[in-house]
């Protein structure tokens, strides 16, 4: 709002004050809701930062034991051991809420299968077979978790961005223009009425002459 | 709703052991992203698993689709891929590197 376009009228003065103390309790909530965010994000982040090793040194363990069951067993061995896996993960997706913030909760069904369940015949395959199945379905579980955290994480660093962003417009740009305004308006109305003043001075001057 | 998990055949063998049924096998960078799109189409994912290695051959654009999108959460293992977009993310949000 340019300082040209107020009109410098008591009406006009009370709106700004009425718009002026609006915003200055938008700006301290939205500020709250910035810090509150933060502080959420902050218990995250390390849930994240252990969720994350885990799954790398999950990974690296589950490909070790692919590596040897390849070896032992032959590719084809395993992957006819593989295609003969019935049981299927089943996830479910449920929501949560952080401060405004709508966050899944995974909750999923056992990964982890006994021998037996696995689908391939226990007498065909070598425990090579069963250590990799073993170590990938630790590693899903990882999965699982950890695309839970780091969903959360992306959902929260999104609002903290827009909250943040926000919260700078109102103090840097929203309250100073309008307080700006408050200024020139109350000039303004004060110059106006110091000339009214005058101009009566003036008339009673004249009559009296 | 499912996982799903698009690399080269190795790389997925190990989760077909795991039980997972969706797994699609993309040997070249077209199929990689014929197979990304598919599954992104699909409301049946919850969470899709890609190699970082693959991650990185993946068109810029469709990458960071994939970075934003929370539904199927996508999850980039071996390497420190997730990592690094992460920290990306962090830096221009809360201003300060967090991550480690």
């Amino acid at each position: 709002m340019a300082l040209r376009d107020i009109k410098p009228t008591r009406s006009e003065l009370i709106n700004l004050k009425r718009k002026i103390r609006l915003s200055e309790r938008g700006y301290k909530i939205l500020k709250m809701k910035r810090d509150g965010l933060i502080l959420e994000f902050f218990k995250v982040l390390t849930e994240a930062k252990d969720t994350r090793g885990d799954l790398l040194d999950k990974y690296a363990k589950a490909v070790e034991t692919m590596a040897l069951a390849n070896t032992v067993e032959g590719a084809i061995g395993v992957k006819s051991a593989a295609f003969s896996v019935a049981e299927i993960p089943e996830i479910k997706l449920k929501s949560k809420n952080i401060m405004g913030v709508i966050v899944p909760e995974i909750e999923s069904s056992k990964v982890k299968k006994s021998l037996v369940d696995r689908g391939y015949g226990v007498l065909g395959t070598s425990t090579v077979i069963d250590e990799t199945a073993t170590a990938f379905e630790e590693l899903v579980e990882a999965i699982i978790e950890s695309a839970e955290i780091e969903t959360t994480m992306k959902r929260l660093l999104d609002e903290i961005e827009s909250t943040k962003r926000r919260v700078n417009a109102l103090e840097f740009k929203v309250i100073p223009e309008l307080t700006e305004a408050q200024d020139f308006i109350k000039m303004r109305l004060d110059e106006m009425e110091r000339e009214e003043l005058f101009r009566l001075k003036k008339i009673k001057a004249r009559s009296a002459a | 709703m499912e996982i799903a998990v698009i690399g080269n055949s190795e790389f997925i063998l190990g989760f077909r052991l795991a039980g997972i049924q969706k797994t699609y096998a993309a040997d070249s960078d077209e199929k990689l992203s014929e197979h990304i799109n598919k599954v992104l189409q699909d409301v049946n994912v919850g969470i899709l698993v890609l190699n970082s290695k693959d991650m990185e051959r993946i068109p810029r654009r469709l990458r960071a689709t994939l970075e934003e999108s929370v539904r199927p959460t996508v999850i980039a293992i071996g390497g420190e891929e997730g990592g690094l977009s992460m920290r990306e993310r962090i830096k221009r949000s809360v201003g300060v590197d967090l991550w480690k």
